[in-house]
């Protein structure tokens, strides 16, 4: 079963040391976006990576329609990672949607976390006015999904796993696989959906595990009004406000991002 | 700037890893209605819609950040008045002079993109159409095989039936419908093959007597006993059926005058020797071998004519009508 476990979602565990960093993905992307940061962490911690279903390497056959329709379906992911290597009092960080769902994890079992590391996190990408600023009306993000739509040659297309199983096409099939991270464009667009409607508002509350909110300076996609909103409504929650701009300081900002990790971890 | 890629056919433009525009050529501002120098110094987002920073940040940024280059992607630039400008766009990260640059490059696609969201709605309609038809054939399957079990049921029913309409229920030999039916086939097989064919025609001695003084129900048993005798001693190939009343007949197929003879009198020998229950009985047998342009009329005909020689001459006995 844990052997399963480990394929299924490409599990790869480095480094050493007595504590687990739990570094978890965001959509559009795999486990390759911690590379800047890894090498900050693995002289003093044990570290697992690994690809949420239907994204990067992860076994795409297992992926299952129903359960990832929503976020406790990848939720499951990260418990299911950490019951096969089992894990306890992890470090978890979740960049952007992985934050709400190692968030919804640690309400299932608390055991397993002892700090949970958020960046670019949002509760809740759609304005709920007047009471919810995030960001995006809807009529932004189903643009956004068409957008993707056009920029995915057979998104959503029943044409696409004709293309994918095409060797002809190889090259277009590798293409979209880095493009969008997933070897298929359903699972793909069904991540964005699931991840740009969600509202992990109401869940807020529920999390006991210490948190940590990394809000870059100038993030369209979690404003700064976001991070406040999560700071609010989390428990043990501290906010800090990094210089970094921009969605993905893992890549644009790997120094000042780790040395915030650090901060945190030692207690300052 | 090179006048060359200043006023080059496509929009060129350079970015930072931070997002800070660096270089733009003439062909770009004008196509975003900007005036120089206007855009060098701001940030990206600043010529991008709410839609297309989301885009710009969930696929073009971290795809750059992490594999150096982006090809073909769609996504509209906002001009200086607020609009819209679709493009297809190309980038590179390298670095020069110790620093990262990204250089992007766009295409106006205004005709392109319409006939793009023409091809994704054909696609859209397509699958629904392809679902649709998917959903119908299994629908069709699920009857198809219905419609198998129900034929199924249908053919062992008829079956019953069949065999129910052939069948003499009192003693379960197939009844005088079977042997005309058979009589005619085997007849047509006999004319064809050259084979000989023989018939037999049985009927109880004195049955009337036997009705009347000890009940139909009792000559109903003797009945029954006697087509159990002829049956058990038949060959695979005969077909024994009841003619009707105390009369049975039987189809010899492949039998010859002289082996038709020595069978209706071993017939005639075991009836006599065998108690049907508690009773004795005997049997008188007209036997009839096939000729030339014999149809069911005559073949039946000859073997009565001879099962009446039999009656006549003392019943109990065996009578071929080839020795009349």
């Amino acid at each position: 079963m844990s052997i399963d476990i480990l394929q299924r979602n490409h599990v790869k565990v480095l480094g050493s040391g007595d504590q687990t960093i739990v570094f978890a993905h965001g959509f559009g992307c795999d486990q390759e976006m911690w590379r800047h940061i890894v090498p900050a962490f693995e002289q003093n911690y044990r570290i697992v990576l690994f690809d949420y279903v239907g994204s990067g390497k992860s076994q795409i056959d297992l992926y299952d329609s129903t359960k990832y329709n929503d976020l406790h379906g990848y939720a499951q992911d990260v418990l299911d990672v950490m019951e096969a290597l089992e894990l306890k009092d992890t470090v978890f960080v979740g960049h952007s949607v992985s934050g709400m769902i190692g968030m919804l994890a640690s309400i299932r079992n608390p055991e397993y976390f002892s700090r949970m590391i958020m960046i670019g996190s949002s509760p809740r990408y759609m304005n709920d006015q007047p009471d919810y600023f995030g960001g995006f009306n809807k009529s932004d993000i189903d643009e956004l999904l068409e957008m993707m739509q056009l920029n995915f040659i057979g998104w959503a297309s029943y044409l696409a796993p004709i293309v994918m199983q095409n060797s002809d096409r190889k090259e277009l099939a590798e293409e979209l696989e880095r493009t969008f991270c997933s070897r298929d464009p359903h699972i793909a667009r069904q991540f964005a959906e699931v991840t740009f409607y969600s509202d992990c508002r109401s869940s807020l509350e529920k999390a006991s595990v210490p948190s940590l909110i990394l809000q870059c300076s100038d993030d369209s996609i979690s404003p700064v009004e976001v991070g406040d909103y999560l700071h609010a409504h989390l428990k043990n929650s501290k906010l800090r406000q990094m210089t970094a701009k921009g969605h993905y300081p893992q890549l644009s900002h790997p120094d000042e991002m780790a040395q915030c990790m650090k901060d945190y971890l030692a207690g300052v | 700037m090179d006048s060359r890629l200043d006023n080059a056919p496509c929009g060129y433009f350079s970015i930072t890893d931070a997002g800070i525009i660096r270089e733009v050529n003439q062909t770009l501002l004008n196509m975003l209605q900007h005036d120089n120098p206007e855009l060098a110094g701001l940030h990206v987002e600043s010529v991008l819609s709410v839609t297309n920073k989301l885009l710009f940040h969930t696929y073009f940024y971290p795809h750059i950040q992490l594999y150096g280059q982006v090809n073909e992607m769609y996504m509209s630039l906002r001009t200086n008045s607020g609009g819209d400008v679709p493009v297809l766009l190309n980038g590179i990260r390298r670095t020069r002079d110790g620093e990262s640059r990204i250089d992007i490059v766009v295409v106006e696609m205004r005709k392109r993109i319409e006939h793009e969201k023409d091809v994704l709605q054909t696609k859209v309609k397509l699958q629904e159409l392809y679902q649709a038809t998917n959903e119908a054939n299994k629908r069709l399957e699920l009857l198809n095989e219905e419609y198998e079990r129900k034929q199924q049921e249908l053919m062992l029913i008829n079956s019953r039936l069949e065999a129910m309409a052939t069948t003499d229920p009192l003693t379960g030999l197939r009844n005088r419908r079977y042997f005309q039916d058979h009589l005619t086939t085997l007849l047509a097989k006999h004319q064809d093959s050259g084979q000989p064919l023989s018939m037999l025609i049985i009927d109880i001695d004195h049955f009337k007597h036997i009705n009347d003084t000890y009940g139909h129900p009792i000559g109903d048993i003797v009945l029954a006993k006697l087509a159990e005798l002829l049956q058990s001693m038949s060959r695979e190939t005969d077909i024994i059926a009841r003619f009707g009343g105390e009369e049975f007949v039987a189809i010899l197929p492949e039998t010859g005058k002289e082996q038709a003879v020595d069978i209706a009198e071993a017939l005639c020998r075991a009836t006599a020797a065998t108690p049907m229950d508690d009773y004795r009985i005997t049997i008188s047998l007209g036997v009839a071998t096939a000729e030339v342009g014999e149809t069911n009329g005559t073949l039946v005909k000859k073997a009565d004519t001879a099962l009446y020689a039999s009656k006549s001459g003392g019943r109990n006995r065996v009578t071929h009508a080839g020795d009349l």
